[in-house]
């Protein structure tokens, strides 16, 4: 009973697609981080209570502020990035469909031969359409499925529809591939590359943030604010301990 | 058209970000974060020009060994656990393999986060800093004893300075060298020799 419940949990579509998503892997890893990390430190009995209370708060302090940086700089900045880039460099690839292919070919699928993200305005609808593409075809022709409904409109606000028409005819020949295929049909995979762009860049952008950027920013506000909190870095622990300077991953 | 023209890099790309496309494994950025935190930490420690260099150096290791165990943790939680879980939760289940694979790799990636990375640091981080330190306070004791041999030197001749002054000093009479030299060339006592001419 326990099983099935947490497996349907984490089989749910909606969860599927926040866990796809390198922001939200990010976010909800440095979130944990956040909440896990001072816990762990207050129940560690080997340092007196002072020190404790001193590094968690420093710890709280440390991860809500990368993450609040992060969150607010890196993933439109990065995604934005992501998509302009992967955009030129799905119309080069086009110009090779033997090497698109040969990099896209399986076991059980034949490789594709284009893979274009001309007709998305920006990565709203990309991600939208990758999204669409875990449910099932039943779900996305489903008008009481909030989520396909909630896609479907960011699909039809940032797409151009004047190239779509140019390379599939007409808007409705789209829409009928985007509710009908199958997510290893050819139609959903020709943008596999690109959405892999903007992950790819939000990866960049993640190690960016939060090894560089961050780091250096939070340590700007850290200080005042523990000050403000009339939190003091314990003397004794200051003193004898030069490993107390040292903070976790 | 051929492949030919395409630079290796780009398709190195294009072939990574279609998997990613394909499936984006959560260890992917938090193995780049880890990877690249032990690299840019221990290296800001270092360009600190106001700590002690000696704490310096231990915080700096100490910050790149803390991304090793959590880069490894990553990576074993991946590797030994998130395959058999999901077989188990699907035989057990029925649902999809895939779909339960994907949720167990971003569970494994937070229980390390917040439960097994501070765990494997608890235990590993001071053991290995105490061997650590242990074998660089070996090497420091043998650069001691070379220090005891440089500081042979001054140690020796000040004695021997003072032993010849107090020599000198202990030869009494009128007619010993102390009480010549004081004698002649002392300015204060009337001695022909002038200071500074």
């Amino acid at each position: 009973m326990i099983t099935n419940t947490f497996v349907h949990l984490i089989s749910k579509n909606g969860f599927q697609n926040l866990i796809q998503n390198t922001t939200a892997q990010v976010s909800i890893e440095t979130g944990l981080k956040a909440v896990g990390r001072p816990a762990f430190t207050l129940a560690d009995t080997h340092v007196d209570k002072e020190t404790r209370k001193y590094s968690a708060v420093k710890e709280l302090l440390y991860q809500t502020l990368c993450l609040g940086i992060y969150l607010a700089v890196i993933p439109v900045t990065f995604k934005k990035g992501g998509f302009a880039i992967f955009k030129k460099l799905c119309n080069k690839l086009n110009k090779h469909p033997e090497f698109l292919k040969s990099i896209t070919k399986t076991d059980k699928l034949p490789g594709i031969e284009k893979c274009s993200i001309d007709i998305f305005k920006n990565e709203k609808s990309l991600v939208a359409l990758h999204n669409l593409s875990h449910l099932s075809p039943a779900k996305r022709q489903d008008k009481t499925n909030d989520l396909a409904q909630k896609l479907l409109t960011s699909i039809e606000k940032n797409t151009n529809w004047d190239l779509v028409k140019k390379e599939y005819g007409s808007k409705e020949a789209f829409i009928q591939k985007l509710l009908n295929s199958d997510r290893e049909n050819d139609f959903f995979r020709q943008f596999f590359i690109g959405k892999g762009g903007i992950e790819m860049s939000s990866i960049v952008g993640s190690v960016v943030g939060l090894t560089l950027l961050a780091p250096e920013l939070s340590h700007l506000i850290l200080h005042p604010v523990m000050k403000a909190l009339h939190m003091e870095a314990p003397k004794a622990a200051a003193e004898n301990k030069p490993q107390n300077i040292d903070k976790q991953a | 058209m051929g492949s030919g023209n395409l630079n290796p890099i780009l398709k190195k790309i294009a072939k990574a970000a279609y998997n990613l496309g394909d499936h984006n494994d959560p260890l992917n950025a938090v193995l780049a974060i880890a990877i690249f935190k032990g690299i840019n930490r221990p290296l800001f420690t270092m360009m600190d020009k106001e700590s002690d260099p000696q704490v310096k150096k231990y915080a700096a290791f100490r910050e790149g060994l803390t991304e090793v165990v959590a880069a490894s943790t990553y990576i074993l939680t991946n590797k030994l656990l998130v395959n058999p879980v999901s077989k188990y939760l699907q035989k057990k289940s029925g649902g999809s393999l895939g779909k339960i694979t994907h949720g167990v790799e971003f569970l494994g990636v937070c229980v390390s986060a917040v439960f097994l990375i501070p765990l494997a640091c608890n235990l590993l981080l001071n053991p290995i800093m105490k061997g650590v330190a242990k074998i660089t306070g070996k090497k420091k004791q043998t650069d001691n004893k070379l220090d005891i041999k440089e500081n042979v030197v001054p140690e020796l001749s000040k004695p021997q300075v003072s032993q010849q002054v107090s020599n000198l000093s202990s030869i009494k009479g009128p007619n010993s060298l102390l009480q010549v030299l004081q004698n002649k060339y002392t300015p204060y006592n009337g001695g022909n020799m002038k200071v500074g001419v």
